[in-house]
């Protein structure tokens, strides 16, 4: 009787815990999106390089790739997305009331953002930052030059406030240009109204080409400002931020070990321990996800290794030409540092 | 060093053109650190197929002047000294390292699939408008190549070089400035013939040249 009770106990706390397990996962967000067969994934409305449609109306960009990373982490098949354009306004509500599951739109990781609306940045797929574009009439090279310079800025923006903090910081003085939107900016270059326009670097690329003669201007190396942009999720549900942050993670550990799209179907075959787990032949990380064991390899067989992502969409590979800078890989004079899978 | 791919096209599929330069005994010692792999169809069709132009000329004044091969001074962090040439040969660029976190960047074209290398030298010897004397690796290669071409604005090895080491591999122009950015060569880095003359009063000799490579799985 007392060995029945004994067994009885237990196999009514193994139940609980079961039951436990199965009731936090199935209110889990895996399970919605694995249940309804597709990610919905919040993109901006058209920013060139990083979330458009284009021709055939399909959405390309830096942080469309991401989106399609995570389906095909999660269901082996990147086209598994369904995209959702949302203005800036609209983007935290929209994940907060769970229209979305990811939210992959330039967004910049803030304290106020994860403190006080309750969301949780992933990590930080683009490093961006304010920078400056000048006509490369004087021959420029940093923006200690900028002394006296005539310099376009966005009215009601940060940056026209971080760029009045660098000129006090370095006791330069400048005259200050106000434009409306960036192409007035580009207007007034053209024209000759101002010699330097400041913004986000990534904007000052896609700006620059819509110059009159693009060649004539030069982006500084000169960054003034954090803007660390990447995918953000609700914060109540930790193990698809952790398959979000992991992902991210993976994409970037792919770069630093060589796994990219020409050699992506050689991995499993490595002799290397780190290749060995990131394929999935060994570790069984997949798992502690909640996903394929090949769902880091799936990732990046659908959009390379993230210099492959980079390239492509908004570095050499594209119009825009934006140089690795800090988001280059730690060890090649980046910053880009991801923890080992392991 | 520049060299002519037509030949290796005749032994497609690519794989066969490794074997063919492993029969030959190809390259330096240096060349040899590097690990040998089968080109990936991918790799293969975004190679250049172009080969040298001996004879066509290329001026001091051909710069890069647009998109992202153009020189420019970029943020990089470095723990090399100022000064110090850092290559990326699958990013296709050379860092001059400068202070202050920043680098000159100057777009390259570099050694196709299988003659890519990794390693650290010195530049040990300059040269304006240099001679070019193709390397018995490359003759037995590429048996229709020059012996010997005197230095001038046809000559493939452009305006400047910088030689590195005692390897067979410089830092050179180049009369084909539309390879920048691309893996043709035989394993030299090549610049445009402004931007190597740019480069060269930069570089005293002794610089260090640090050469990297993407990881291999």
């Amino acid at each position: 009787m007392s060995v029945f009770g004994i067994r009885g106990l237990r196999a009514l706390a193994i139940g609980a815990a079961l039951f436990g397990s199965a009731g936090l996962a199935s209110a889990g967000t895996l399970d919605e999106v694995k249940k309804r067969g597709s990610l919905s994934c919040g993109v901006s409305q058209g920013l060139s390089g990083f979330s458009e449609k284009d021709a055939k109306g399909e959405w390309r960009g830096f942080d469309v790739d991401v989106c399609r990373a995570l389906a095909a982490a999660i269901f082996k098949d990147p086209s598994k997305v369904s995209y959702v354009p949302l203005s800036p306004t609209e983007r935290f509500e929209a994940l907060k009331a769970k229209k979305i599951d990811v939210l992959s739109r330039n967004s910049t990781w803030t304290f106020e953002r994860e403190a006080e609306l309750g969301l949780l940045f992933a990590g930080i797929a683009y490093h961006d930052g304010q920078g400056f574009l000048a006509m490369r009439k004087q021959p420029t090279t940093t923006a200690l030059e900028l002394g006296g310079a005539a310099i376009c800025v966005q009215d009601g923006t940060s940056t026209r406030p971080n760029l009045a903090d660098f000129f006090k910081t370095n006791s330069m003085t400048y005259r200050e240009v106000l434009v409306t939107s960036p192409a007035d900016a580009v207007k007034a270059l053209n024209e000759g109204r101002c010699d330097v326009f400041t913004a986000d670097q990534s904007a000052l690329y896609a700006e620059r080409l819509n110059l009159a003669k693009p060649d004539e201007a030069t982006i500084l190396a000169d960054v003034i400002s954090k803007e660390p942009l990447g995918p953000a999720v609700r914060a109540d549900d930790t193990r698809w931020f952790n398959l979000v942050k992991w992902t991210l993670f993976a994409l970037v550990n792919a770069e630093e070990l060589g796994i990219g799209t020409a050699t992506v179907e050689d991995a499993p075959k490595s002799a290397k321990p780190d290749v060995r787990r990131f394929a999935g032949v060994e570790g069984g990380f997949g798992k502690q996800l909640g996903l394929g064991e090949s769902w880091a390899l799936d990732a990046v067989r659908a959009v390379g290794h993230y210099g492959e992502m980079f390239e492509r969409n908004i570095g050499s590979q594209s119009r825009f030409g934006i140089p690795r800078g800090l988001n280059q890989l730690w060890s090649n004079g980046g910053v880009l540092y991801a923890p080992p899978m392991k | 060093m520049p060299d002519v791919l037509s030949v290796i096209d005749r032994f497609r599929p690519a794989g066969a053109a490794l074997v063919l330069a492993a029969v030959l005994g190809f390259a330096s010692p240096l060349a040899a650190l590097s690990p040998t792999r089968v080109p990936s169809p991918k790799a293969e069709r975004i190679t250049m197929d172009v080969g040298d132009e001996p004879g066509r000329i290329s001026t001091e004044e051909v710069t890069i002047k647009s998109g992202p091969f153009a020189r420019q001074m970029v943020f990089f962090r470095s723990n090399e000294a100022p000064g110090t040439i850092v290559i990326h040969t699958s990013e296709k660029f050379l860092y001059l390292v400068m202070p202050n976190n920043r680098a000159l960047r100057y777009g390259i074209g570099v050694g196709r699939e299988g003659f890519q290398w990794s390693g650290l030298v010195k530049v040990t010897r300059k040269a304006e408008w240099p001679d070019w004397t193709p390397p018995p690796e490359m003759i037995t290669r590429q048996p229709y190549l020059p012996r010997f071409m005197a230095g001038g604005p046809g000559n493939p090895m452009g305006a400047r070089a910088m030689y590195l080491g005692s390897t067979v591999y410089r830092i050179h122009g180049t009369n084909q400035p539309e390879t920048i950015g691309q893996a043709i060569s035989s394993g030299c880095f090549r610049l445009a013939n402004g931007d190597v003359v740019d480069l060269y009063p930069r570089v005293p000799v002794g610089t260090k040249v640090v050469i990297r490579h993407a990881a291999q799985i």
